[in-house]
């Protein structure tokens, strides 16, 4: 079960906008991140190149989802992993819950997942009593704090260092003596040392499924992924199913393209193969290897024209270069994802008439499927969602009223002549020095900026008039 | 239904119902596979030991790098390394044979290797030197807890042992079967989690120490090409 | 099937059906007789159909698809007997060029219509750069100006060079980089109306690094971006003055700004 936003799209809006340290924040995190992913993309000269061959890769797979699913199965299940299967958020928890449950599991270490945050397996754990340890330092500070991620890369980027080095010293055994940033650091590292030795069951999330190993491929900058899923006697895998890449090779083109679109870099510190449990001659590892795959709307998503969201890396460079998200935050959202990326798919977990605003909060700008590595068109499928919305009825009456008198009136030249003079005759009134600055009927333009006024005759009246000047003085243009 | 059988029928569902013909499926991801270059970028021409290493100690990587003639001189450059950093700890030195045998006995070596281990002197599989990587297998010779608990993490690779691009690495083992864990390790541990501050030295290693073994250097046994970046 | 013309007429002087735009047609005129200029130095006949009303954007863009449809069809049948459509803004040209054949994707009888159509609908500043190979002569304006790069005009149409390099040959114009010119201004049609909060969050910063530019006048190809921007420059007290670059690179820039009462 995902947490579902309880306010309005309008009101988290409105908080996100009032609060001017937010705007710092997202600025500081997505500035940074769009100029990296810049000057990684202009190192590579035929990036346009490797980026649609990722593409194609990832469109063979959607076309196959079902051969490839059923390969990583037999591979994982041959290398010593057990596959489970969940269709909904809630199966994917019950399976991971009881998993735990069976183990006696009293202390669960995870490291960061979205799909773990999507399936709500957080509260989840919680629920059924279980400790849960968020290792991610970003997701360590959010569980300190009560709050949800808002950046799927950086999901605590809403956090100034001060609330983090108060949250520290509220909960760390041994926090920090000065609020430097590297101090703060040092005090999580200490603090979830043990907390990593404790726990009886590592969960991670992961970011590649590799079918022809059975493999599952995370990747990471901390070195807490590794803890999470060595230390444990169990680990377990949450991943969706669109995850899969048929083979290493496949894999390499798309880390390429996921790390410099995320980050800049061109691989993360960590990037970790995990192949079945631990096996005799290792000195480290799980007993237990559980991979659950979970479908939660993406077979939905195939069967409603957004297939291509399926390609998705979960990069982040969608948000990070987003003129709304880059206002309001992720927070704003009101659902696991946000940003370009979140706008598609939250109406397919969260249902359209709830989440109608996300893709119409948008300009239709292009940014995002331009920077995407693997091409989503995501200004078409926004207005896709558009389209749905408008044949289900879900628009405003006074936006289809309007809408119809306007394709009205364009329908009929004649007609559309005349209105047109009128409007912009009355439009005039309202002008005072060449601006207005209270409009009538929409107030949403004038209220932060003014409205020009229109000149005296429009276009086709002006031409009409000069045509018939020229006539009578026989002059021709 | 299970879950299971409901998500595949779905899938195939939306295709018209028929599961897809293996062998095609398999040629057609071998043939997108077909012009590696098109996936990745050109690396200079050059020995891939100096592209490694300058990747090694690149600010995006950002570890510091020695370079030795030979294996028997990997204790000497663990000196060299302690006392440029000031340290006087002991070190856990990773259970790979060709470690194992080396003269330590100036070292105060440890049994095994500790959560809050400061130095763990670790010996990769590969290294990739398109991005400055080193690979390790889980297996008797390599914990994969070795690589993650130190403070300082000591990593000698073999020149010879150095590849190109990441797809040589998949070319080499895709025959065999994989190991529990393979760890692909550039650089050092690290965060921006907090206010995009680069911090390193989140849960990892805080410092790596990458030291390149064989001919082909003309800096071995000097000691004195040891960049640090911090 | 109506008979199309494929060829010019004459392949030196061909017909340009000039699509003005609801908003060139209504708050600013100046800008289709800018374009009318433009056309015909670069040796165009222009003809202004006079059954021509708006290319669909608004309906298609909020999901209206069945009045999006009905207004894409007048548009194909006005213009598709011109040898080109001209169109001085990128959305607009871009809805017509890009997005009138998704209109029909289930039609494929108006889906070859819209895309014969497409073939010969251009962006202005780009039609007047790649098709007519043109260059303002004689035109000067003695003044610094920034030019704002509309997202439709450059992601859908690569409208980017042409532009500045018409801007460049106008004698004594100075043109100063405007830094995030190619980031949204936050207009998006009725998203500015709609979302008014958040286009003015995005709009306010994109007019604090116009003003910052210290320019004379900002600049663009796209009168929806312009208006918003101009509404917003005036709001916060700005001296910046618009245009739109058809005005200056017609020379026409001597005349009032938008806002600006003649």
């Amino acid at each position: 079960m995902s947490l579902k936003a309880i306010d309005s799209f309008e009101t988290r809006v409105e908080k996100a906008l009032a609060n001017p340290t937010l705007k710092i924040a997202i600025e500081r995190t997505t500035s940074t991140a769009r100029m990296k992913r810049a000057a990684a993309v202009a190192a590579w000269p035929d990036f346009a190149t490797a980026r649609d061959l990722a593409r194609q890769i990832k469109d063979h797979v959607i076309e196959n989802l079902d051969h490839y699913l059923i390969e990583f199965e037999k591979n994982a299940a041959a290398s010593g992993a057990k596959v489970h299967w969940a269709a909904t958020a809630d199966e994917a928890c019950k399976i991971t819950v009881a998993i735990c449950q069976a183990a006696k599991a009293k202390s669960v270490t995870r490291s960061k997942s979205m799909l773990g945050e999507e399936i709500g397996l957080p509260h989840a754990l919680d629920e059924a009593g279980i400790t849960r340890v968020e290792t991610d330092l970003a997701e360590h500070i959010v569980q300190l704090a009560g709050d949800r991620p808002s950046h799927i890369i950086w999901p605590a980027l809403h956090r100034t260092r001060e609330e983090v080095a108060d949250l520290f010293r509220a909960h760390h055994h041994r926090p920090q003596n000065s609020d430097d940033i590297a101090s703060m650091v040092a005090s999580a590292r200490r603090e979830l040392r043990q907390r990593f030795l404790d726990a009886d069951v590592g969960i991670s999330g992961a970011n590649f499924l590799i079918a022809d190993t059975g493999s599952v491929c995370v990747v990471t900058n901390e070195g807490n992924a590794e803890l999470t899923t060595t230390l444990p006697r169990i680990h377990i895998v949450t991943a969706g199913i669109e995850k899969l890449v048929p083979s290493l090779q496949h894999t390499m083109v798309l880390l390429r393209l996921l790390v410099r679109s995320a980050t800049g870099a061109d691989l993360t510190q960590y990037t970790t193969f995990h192949c079945g449990p631990k096996r005799p001659g290792d000195r480290d590892g799980p007993e237990e290897f559980h991979i659950v795959l979970v479908d939660n709307g993406r077979t939905r998503m195939l069967e409603q024209g957004l297939a291509e969201m399926l390609r998705c890396l979960r990069c982040g460079a969608c948000m990070n270069h987003c003129v709304v998200y880059r206002q309001i935050g992720g927070h704003a959202y009101g659902g696991t994802y946000p940003g370009p990326m979140g706008a598609v798919l939250t109406p397919v977990l969260d249902g359209l008439k709830e989440t109608r605003d996300l893709p119409h909060a948008c300009t239709l700008n292009g940014n995002c499927q331009e920077v995407c590595p693997v091409d989503i068109p995501l200004p078409t499928l926004l207005r896709g969602w558009r389209e749905k919305s408008w044949r289900e009825g879900l628009e405003p009456q006074t936006v289809r009223v309007a809408l119809g008198l306007w394709a009205f009136g364009a329908r009929h030249p004649f007609l559309y002549r005349i209105g047109t003079a009128i409007a912009v005759r009355v439009l005039r009134r309202f002008a005072q020095n060449g601006w207005i600055t209270s409009l009538p009927l929409t107030k949403g333009w004038t209220k932060y900026r003014d409205f020009p006024k229109p000149a005296a005759r429009t276009f086709m009246e002006e031409l009409r008039r000069q045509e018939s000047r020229e006539r009578e003085q026989g002059t021709k243009p | 239904m299970n879950a299971r059988d409901a998500i595949i029928g779905r899938i195939r569902a939306n295709r018209g119902g028929k599961a897809g013909d293996p062998a095609s499926i398999a040629a057609a991801a071998k043939a997108l596979l077909s012009k590696p270059e098109s996936g990745r970028p050109r690396i200079d021409a050059g020995e891939p030991g100096a592209i490694f290493a300058a990747h090694l100690v690149s600010p995006k990587v950002g570890a510091s790098i020695d370079e030795i003639a030979g294996l028997e001189d990997v204790p000497q450059a663990v000196r060299r390394y302690l006392d440029a950093q000031g340290l006087d700890a002991g070190i856990a030195v990773q259970p790979d044979p060709a470690l194992l045998r080396l003269d330590w006995t100036s070292f105060d070596l440890l049994p095994r290797i500790e959560a809050d281990a400061i130095v763990g002197v670790g010996k990769a599989l590969w290294g990739i030197a398109e991005t400055g990587t080193l690979v390790f297998h889980s297996g008797p010779a390599s914990p994969t807890l070795f690589s993650f608990l130190p403070l300082h993490h000591l990593v000698v690779i073999e020149r010879t042992r150095i590849l190109s691009y990441l797809e040589d690495y998949a070319l080499l083992v895709q025959d065999g079967a994989p190991p529990r864990n393979v760890n692909f390790i550039t650089g050092a541990s690290g965060t921006t989690d907090i206010e995009g501050t680069l911090v390193k030295g989140a849960h990892g290693p805080r410092f790596l120490h990458v030291i390149i073994v064989g001919p082909g250097s003309d800096r071995s046994n000097d000691g004195k090409r040891n960049d640090r970046t911090d | 099937m109506p008979i199309i013309s494929q060829t010019p007429r004459a392949a030196n002087r061909p017909e340009v059906g000039l699509f003005v735009t609801c908003l060139a047609d209504m708050i600013r005129p100046r800008v289709g007789f800018a374009a009318m200029r433009l056309l015909r130095q670069a040796g165009c006949n222009v003809v202004v159909p006079r059954a021509q009303t708006c290319c669909g954007q608004p309906a298609f863009n909020s999901g209206d698809s069945g009045h999006a449809r009905q207004l894409a069809k007048n548009v194909i049948k006005t213009f598709e007997k011109f040898d080109y459509v001209v169109v001085p803004s990128g959305s607009c040209a871009g809805m017509i060029k890009l997005h009138y054949r998704q209109a029909f994707a289930d039609d494929p009888a108006w889906k070859a219509r819209a895309e014969n159509l497409a073939t010969r609908t251009y962006e202005l500043l780009s039609f007047l750069v790649d098709v007519r190979s043109f260059r303002p002569e004689g035109v000067s304006l003695h003044a610094s100006a920034t030019y704002h790069d509309t997202c439709s005009g450059l992601r859908e149409l690569g409208v980017e060079v042409q532009p500045r390099l018409m801007l460049q040959a106008v004698e004594g114009l100075h043109l100063t980089p405007l830094p995030g010119h190619d980031v949204c201004c936050g207009f998006g049609g009725t998203f500015c109306v709609k979302y008014s909060s958040i286009s003015n969050a995005i709009v306010d910063e994109k007019a604090r690094d116009i003003e910052a530019t210290g320019a004379d006048l900002l600049l663009g190809g796209d009168l929806g971006c312009l208006m918003n921007m101009a509404g917003k420059l005036h709001r916060r007290g700005a001296r910046t003055r618009v245009f739109h670059a058809a005005e200056v690179i017609a020379g026409m820039a001597d005349g009032p700004a938008i806002g600006e009462e003649a």
